[in-house]
């Protein structure tokens, strides 16, 4: 008990903080006030079971500011309402993102809170997603207070749009469930009477049992024939009405003639029945099946909250005064009133007040960029610290964010197609296949012995039922899907896989890429020695953490003791100055703090008029850049830097890392121009990035990548998103799919060699039933434990 | 061996029971959020029931 952990969130506890409460019988410790507070509400509202069985802890919980309280209530004006919920009647349906969300007993935190509202009617929460499903009477209860009753226990939501597509992934994961419990119930059962069947035939059965048990057998086949298998039917008739065969098309052709033979058997009471093989194969092919998709839902569920970037309300000034209304129905001549922090609404001109604005996500620049009056703002970037009233010259749909939206749209049709190899395999083999067969039933019923024929050309279709073709590829894609995501690498398009052993060139968006997107401190000059300079920080710190300006942040790592400052004032576009011990202590710019101006330096501390330390601050490079660089190269990829960042900074990494193209001041457009370029000469090409202005690009890349850190439409885009923040994952994406390919590559030469040895035994009439089946499922086992060494390590 | 006549259909029934009650529990949407249900058993005493005396210190 060294160091004292804050109760709540299990933070240390800062020293000479004394926050604390009762609970259970002694007293427990908090590191904030935001904390205790949480705490309070929590245990107040007789909800402390949550303490009692959480199994991790709290996010640390944050004091609620005014500001987010007027926030809140912009999603209580009507027509902002109707943009994010739903009507049913008299009550309101909407869907909550939430965040602060670590553990299942959060899930029930929140919906005992949200149920002692009498407002609310229905609520439901899923940890794993994070979202919470509420139906409310939004008339009795604003929004706003409903969502102020979350924060008060520590949990920030907002609004959420689901797009089309998740609904229907879900609708059709809990379709698989029930799949393949058909599938795997009924296989247990009918394995269980084919294990007397086998019995019987070597130490004799009546005739009246065997009947009856294949009977039964071939009544509980039916569910898994005539239900559980229907995806692959409808896949296979699918490829032959396009005029292509794929996979499907023997998998169901291999299910359905065995199935109707062994029904054949079992009615005539002749032959041999295979209801097991059916069941069995159904049932396997289905779990694969099912795992890719269930990796995909759940990315596709990680994935972004859209209507974080397109920004949702506005403060509309109607003859002077201000008006919420969604965002969406400004129109070009409104005038907009924009408070710091708030995302911009629309593109316009500024008409008075002065600024800066993040445009990282739309132009790939990492500074801010200063706005005063006449400058134009874009629509989806942030507003750092000043009041602005804006003339809205487009309309959010026309902006430049919609444009690149709409950019995004347009290119999706474009992306390289990806064929799957074994598709192509499966062409050639389904052709080859279905004539040997016929060849074979000709032959016997010809020339050979008519009695046979039916059951030789059964032997030649069970023995080389594709099992262990089909399931070649996708057990081994399902074993890496679940390995690199162990490893943090989420895969939304498990066709990547595919491509990226032929990958040839790799293209690098530079900010929040390459670099951190940040400020971080890079040199600091003392020019005085009155201060050390861990206190000159320490005291920067203290007054940049009444900033709402990305400068600001880059010292909140140096805050090492808080202290007590009077008259704080924030001159937007200058500083920040404060009383300190009776003195007058100013951060910011040499102009505002009244100093000479060094070179490269951006922030200046000032103390009483005299200078005390210079301060330069860069976009840093992520430290695992150069070791990823460097095994890149080593593997022969063409590396490309595609930057929208026109400063000098392109140049002096270019200077550090040496790639082989590097092109700075791009457009969303040049980017995927410069993409297509390389696609049309014929190489594969992966893209990296995280901006909204990378969008357009990751679908002109055969592979798109980007970044757990990266905007919530770069996410929902991407193929492959990297769960922690260090693209050093990258190399595991790549060894990992290289042996995935390997892995499929071993399946395939055993599943086709072991076909080609037992086809011609069988055309011959040599393979009895029990060896053609032994033979199948030898080989199909054989293929799925090679899948499963993905799995290790 | 005839009692398999019997015994067989009785099994049948069980495993049409168990798919039944696992329709149902896809359908109510039980496998959506499996951690969350895992806690519903431990959270469902009301809050009238008398208070834990566990002094179980904090992980």
């Amino acid at each position: 008990m060294s160091t004292k952990r804050c109760f709540h969130c299990n933070e240390p506890v800062p020293a000479g903080f004394h926050f604390s409460r009762e609970f259970d019988g002694s007293t427990r410790l908090f590191c904030c006030a935001g904390c205790l507070a949480v705490a309070d509400t929590i245990i107040s509202s007789n909800l402390a079971d949550y303490y009692r069985f959480r199994t991790e802890p709290a996010a640390k919980a944050n004091a609620m500011p005014d500001s987010l309280r007027a926030e809140l209530a912009n999603f209580d004006a009507p027509d902002v309402l109707a943009d994010v919920s739903r009507k049913q009647g008299e009550l309101t349906e909407i869907e909550l993102s939430l965040s602060g969300i670590s553990c299942a007993a959060c899930a029930w935190l929140i919906e005992k809170q949200l149920r002692q509202l009498p407002a609310v009617h229905q609520v439901n929460v899923n940890s794993t997603t994070q979202r919470c499903h509420l139906v409310w009477h939004s008339e009795q209860t604003p929004l706003s207070e409903v969502l102020a009753s979350l924060t008060k226990i520590g949990y920030q939501a907002s609004p959420f749009i689901a797009d089309k597509e998740e609904q229907q992934f879900k609708a059709e994961l809990s379709r698989f469930l029930k799949r393949l419990a058909v599938s795997g119930i009924m296989s247990m059962q009918v394995m269980m009477l084919a294990v007397a069947l086998y019995f019987g035939d070597y130490s004799g059965i009546e005739a009246s049992h065997q009947g009856y048990l294949r009977w039964i057998s071939l009544f509980l086949s039916l569910p898994v024939v005539l239900y559980a298998a229907l995806p692959f039917v409808n896949s296979a008739w699918r490829g032959i009405k396009a005029r292509q065969l794929n996979m499907d098309v023997p998998v169901s052709l291999a299910i359905y003639y065995t199935f109707f033979a062994s029904a054949y058997a079992t009615v005539f009471n002749t032959g041999e029945v295979y209801f097991e093989s059916v069941c069995m194969f159904t049932f396997l092919l289905q779990l694969g099946k099912f795992f890719e998709y269930r990796a995909r839902a759940r990315a596709r569920e990680a994935t972004g909250n859209l209507l974080k970037i397109m920004p949702v309300s506005a403060s509309l000034l109607v003859n002077g005064q201000q008006q919420v209304v969604s965002a969406r129905r400004l129109q070009p001549g409104d005038t907009i009133l924009l408070k710091p922090g708030e995302t911009i609404a629309a593109d316009g001109d500024v008409i008075s007040g002065q600024s800066s604005a993040d445009e990282s996500m739309l132009t790939g620049e990492y500074r801010p960029v200063a706005k005063t009056i006449g400058d134009k703002v874009l629509a989806g970037s942030i507003n750092h610290d000043g009041l602005l009233e804006i003339k809205v010259t487009t309309a959010l749909g026309a902006s430049r964010l919609g444009q690149i939206i709409n950019l995004q749209q347009r290119t999706l049709s474009q992306k390289p197609a990806v064929l799957h190899k074994t598709d192509t395999l499966a062409r050639y083999f389904v052709e080859r296949l279905l004539l040997i067969a016929t060849a074979t039933f000709v032959l016997w019923y010809v020339w050979l012995d008519a009695d046979r024929a039916f059951w030789v050309t059964l032997s030649v279709l069970v023995a080389t039922c594709p099992c262990a073709l089909s399931l070649a590829a996708p057990t081994a894609v399902t074993c890496a899907l679940a390995s690199l995501n162990r490893r943090g690498v989420l895969i939304k398009n498990s066709a990547v896989l595919d491509v990226l052993p032929q990958l040839s060139h790799i293209v690098f968006d530079k900010t929040g890429t390459l670099t951190e997107g940040r400020f971080s401190l890079s040199s600091v000059e003392m020019l005085s020695q009155q201060y050390s300079e861990t206190e000159a920080l320490n005291l920067i710190a203290n007054l940049e953490a009444y900033s709402e300006h990305p400068i600001g942040r880059a010292f909140s790592g140096h805050l090492s003791a808080e202290l007590s400052l009077q008259d704080v004032h924030i001159q937007v576009g200058g500083g920040i100055s404060a009383t300190y011990d009776g003195r007058q202590v100013k951060v910011g710019s040499a102009a505002f703090c009244n100093v000479k101006h060094q070179q490269n330096a951006m922030v200046y501390l000032s103390v009483d008029g005299k200078d005390i330390a210079a301060i330069s601050l860069q976009d840093a490079l992520r430290p695992e850049v150069p070791d990823l660089l460097g095994a890149l190269r080593r593997q022969r990829y063409q590396l490309i830097m595609l930057t929208g960042d026109n400063s000098a900074q392109a140049d002096e990494l270019q200077q550090q890392l040496q790639f082989e193209l590097m092109v700075k001041g791009c457009s969303p457009e040049q980017k995927v121009a410069e993409i297509n370029k390389l696609v049309q000469a014929g190489h594969k090409v992966l893209m990296l990035g995280d901006g909204i202005n990378d969008n357009p690009g990751f679908h002109a890349a055969h592979v798109s990548v980007t970044l757990q850190s990266g905007s919530d439409l770069s996410k929902n885009q991407a193929d492959v998103v990297l769960l922690q923040p260090s693209i050093g994952l990258l190399a595991e994406l790549l060894s990992g799919s290289n042996q995935a390919q390997r892995i499929v590559k071993q399946n395939l030469r055993w599943s086709v060699g072991y076909n080609l040895l037992i086809i011609p035994l069988a055309v011959a009439g040599f393979v009895s039933p029990y060896i053609a089946v032994l033979g199948m499922s030898f080989s199909s086992l054989l293929v799925v434990s090679n899948s499963l060494r993905l799995l290790k390590k | 061996m005839s009692v398999i006549y019997v015994l067989i259909p009785i099994a049948i029934l069980f495993v049409l029971i168990g798919l039944t009650v696992f329709f149902w529990a896809v359908r109510s949407k039980q496998f959506d959020d499996l951690d969350k249900e895992g806690f519903s058993i431990l959270f469902d005493a009301e809050k009238n029931a008398p208070p834990e005396n566990n002094d179980k210190p904090q992980p």
